[in-house]
């Protein structure tokens, strides 16, 4: 298998391994508390990784638009909340309903920004994400 | 078939959990739009310190809930390094864009990875979260979301 399979496959187990532990921290503290203690480390591991890569503060940072900072704020929202779920709904639910969500807006977006979609396929794609919603979140008979 | 509390979950914790992709796809695009004025690492970078910066502002702002009667037992120290995992995460999709398997393929890799860390988390009820017994029912809607996933993919992909 190609290296590069793994690599792309294990960030997507560490997105899993961040929420299920940002989930115990919030079960101890509060869903908001383990939001700041995933942005705090995080920081400190980023800053360490980019002094020894270097190029953390590339010199045309300065020209970029306010907009583009919001990002971080936007991340503890999600983080908490993805905390808050994760510890409630198990961990298959809360990525499924994730990554459900990130899909359908994510295209919502690029059809605001382009307008050039496939709109047959990503139709279809939507449908489906849809009905696998409706199956996670019905209840078991009995 | 056994259920456990979280098999009960209410339909407004799947509308927030929705909604919480929602935000994660708003996310992805304003970190994307910082990422064009320097690299994915300084983006990220800066999104942790802004993001520190937030949730000590919404933790001074938001009203404190009520203590609750029994104090909870203290988090094991490894449940904060929820961010170091976070910032593998940077460098490894960073790295895994820039290699033949492109946007889409990290993307969707990126997603099967995360299922299948739910799958073991919740069958073996890792890392002090509650154990969930895995039923017909979550592997079809596994199914389902996965094939629209690759769907919407694909045809971000054609366009």
């Amino acid at each position: 298998m190609s290296p590069f399979i793994l690599i792309a496959c294990a960030a997507g187990l560490f997105v899993g391994l961040s929420r299920q532990l940002n989930g115990r921290l919030s079960l101890s503290t509060s869903p908001l508390i383990a939001s700041f203690w995933n942005h705090l480390v995080g920081f400190a591991a980023l800053t360490v990784l980019g002094l020894v890569v270097g190029d953390l503060w590339p010199a045309s940072a300065a020209d970029a638009p306010w907009y583009a900072y919001i990002g971080g704020p936007i991340g503890v929202v999600f983080v908490a909340l993805s905390s808050w779920l994760v510890a409630r709904i198990g961990a298959v639910n809360t990525a499924l309903l994730i990554i459900g969500g990130q899909m359908v807006c994510g295209l919502a977006i690029d059809l605001l920004q382009s307008g050039k979609l496939s709109l047959w396929l990503s139709s279809l794609g939507v449908v489906l994400i849809m009905a696998g919603m409706l199956v996670a979140q019905r209840r078991p008979r009995g | 078939m056994h259920s456990t509390p979280q098999n009960h979950a209410h339909p407004l914790g799947f509308l927030i959990a929705f909604g919480t992709g929602g935000l994660l796809a708003l996310m992805v695009q304003f970190n994307g739009a910082l990422a064009q004025y320097g690299n994915s690492l300084f983006s990220s970078w800066t999104a942790h310190a802004t993001g520190t910066v937030a949730a000590l502002l919404f933790l001074l702002v938001l009203p404190r809930r009520p203590k609750p009667f029994e104090p909870r037992p203290p988090a094991p120290l490894w449940a904060y390094l929820g961010g170091v995992s976070g910032a593998a995460t940077v460098m490894l999709s960073s790295m895994a864009v820039n290699s033949p398997a492109g946007l889409p393929g990290t993307l969707a890799l990126g997603l099967a990875g995360q299922l299948l860390f739910g799958l073991i988390a919740d069958g073996w009820g890792l890392f002090g979260l509650p154990r969930r017994r895995i039923s017909l029912r979550d592997f079809a809607a596994l199914a389902l979301v996965l094939a629209g996933s690759l769907l919407i993919l694909l045809a971000g992909n054609l366009a």
